[in-house]
């Protein structure tokens, strides 16, 4: 029988020299430069991590050729970043500069550090997922290609801003605490293949899957029937049934979202809140979505103070001014109506005409 | 999409080589998807699951969660991998001739 069980390789033998032997023990760093951070040891050890752009999705040639870049470089040694980005590890300064070069001319994008745009954590998309109602690959390409001197550190930012894509609201990765998200929905209500579903779906489990309770089961033809004006197009229903279908390439876009962000600098963690209901899906370039998300980038940076996140603006200038600034509309899709929606309401009269 | 043969008839099973209508489940059926599924011989203790698996979901219309499973039946999780090595949903409810298990698996 195959090995089985044995967990991860240690990460104790993947780490560069430098880094075992002053673990625990680093004194500060510093960002000489967009996308290159310093940190010193204790001991007087010095470790630079020059960060480049990753598209994530990326080919075993791709990896191959960083790998080549680290051997050249960094004695083997590299890591890949919560938001995908890759970091050489540099000991030996004398390499910096050398590794920096190489890296342009290779047309790596270095940045992704401090007060700057990183990268878009995102997922499937068309590439893989079922359920995506939009791509992911391809909104990321065009945003980044969008908004790349925010990434590289040419163009300055008050604070860092997080973007993130989601192709449907099940949400995988970071939509709900980014700074700007970019989420898959829905607005045509599911079609039920009453033929297919017996026997395929478990029904219980398919009307315990709406969360606005819109299915009930339907004796007569031993299936289920969704009650359109309950339905919200979640589709969550189309995940635990595969006879239940929702896509819809006319209807279906994307909504953006703000505000989010999950450390506790200064203010609590936030949702991101909705700000557009819906953009359409327009490939391969989605101007209307690359547009939006740069005019909010815009807005924000030119109207926050320094160190000021997307969230903690807007909580400063409230939402009204956040809607008369960015000039999007408010309309009835941007009032809570779920379960607890109460506590979004305002209750108090303190508001800007 | 394709087919099996049990006994000399074909039967339609979908990628992951479910059964596509559950009437056509029977004993033969097992037999064919045991080989699959790396089970040297099918054992009593293998239908129980099985029977377990039939029943429940003809009562209730779903699979039953994996701790009611392994307290009706009284085999822990492990010794269900022992029985279905590809596991409850993958090997045990594929042989039962249940849904494919759906969601984030």
């Amino acid at each position: 029988m195959a090995r089985n069980d044995f967990g991860p390789p240690d990460y104790r033998e993947l780490i560069p020299p430098v880094i075992q032997k002053n673990y625990g023990q680093w004194k500060y760093h510093t960002i000489p430069r967009p996308g290159v951070l310093k940190h010193v040891s204790d001991t007087g050890d010095v470790l630079y991590s020059v960060r480049i752009a990753s598209p994530r999705l990326v080919s075993s040639e791709y990896i191959r050729s960083i790998s080549d870049i680290a051997d050249t470089y960094c004695d083997g040694y590299l890591r890949f970043t919560t938001r995908n980005n890759a970091e050489f590890l540099v000991s030996d300064e004398s390499k910096l500069e050398p590794l920096i070069k190489d890296l342009v001319a290779k047309g790596y994008m270095i940045g992704g550090g401090g007060h700057s745009i990183s990268n878009v954590v995102h997922t499937q998309g068309w590439i893989h997922c079922k359920s995506a109602v939009t791509d992911a690959s391809g909104i990321v390409k065009d945003v980044m290609d969008e908004l790349h001197p925010y990434f590289t550190g040419e163009i300055k930012v008050p604070a860092r801003l997080r973007i993130a894509v989601a192709c449907c609201v099940n949400m995988c990765g970071a939509c709900h605490c980014s700074d700007i998200s970019i989420v898959g929905i829905h607005r045509t209500p599911p079609r039920v293949n009453d033929e297919l579903l017996v026997g395929r779906c478990e029904i219980p489990t398919t009307i315990a899957a709406c969360p606005t309770g819109a299915i009930r089961p339907n004796p007569k033809t031993k299936s289920v029937e969704i009650n359109h004006e309950k339905c919200m197009m979640c589709a969550n229903c189309t995940v635990v049934c595969p006879a239940i279908k929702i896509m819809d390439p006319v209807n279906d876009g994307v909504s953006i979202w703000v505000g989010g962000k999950v450390s506790n600098a200064r203010t609590a963690p936030k949702f991101s809140r909705l700000a557009i209901p819906y953009l359409p899906n327009n490939p391969p370039r989605w101007p209307e979505v690359t547009n939006a998300v740069k005019h909010l980038v815009e807005v924000w940076a030119a109207s926050a103070r320094e160190g000021e996140r997307m969230g903690e603006w807007i909580d400063r200038i409230g939402w009204e001014r956040f809607f008369e600034k960015t000039g999007l509309p408010f309309t009835d899709k941007h009032i809570d109506d779920f379960t607890h929606a109460t506590t979004t309401f305002r209750s108090t009269t303190q508001f800007r005409f | 999409m394709g087919d099996i043969l049990v006994k000399g008839v074909a039967i339609e099973v979908d990628e992951d080589g479910f059964i596509v209508d559950p009437a056509v489940w029977s004993t033969d059926l097992v037999e064919v998807f045991a080989k699959d599924e790396g089970i040297e011989a099918l054992t009593e203790q293998h239908w129980k699951v099985i029977n377990y698996l039939r029943d429940y979901f003809k009562q209730y219309g779903i699979a039953p969660m994996i701790r009611k499973l392994c307290k009706d039946t009284g085999f822990s999780l492990k010794e269900i991998y022992e029985l279905f090595p590809s596991g409850p949903a993958k090997g045990a409810c594929k042989l039962a001739g249940l849904p494919k298990p759906t969601g984030c698996v």
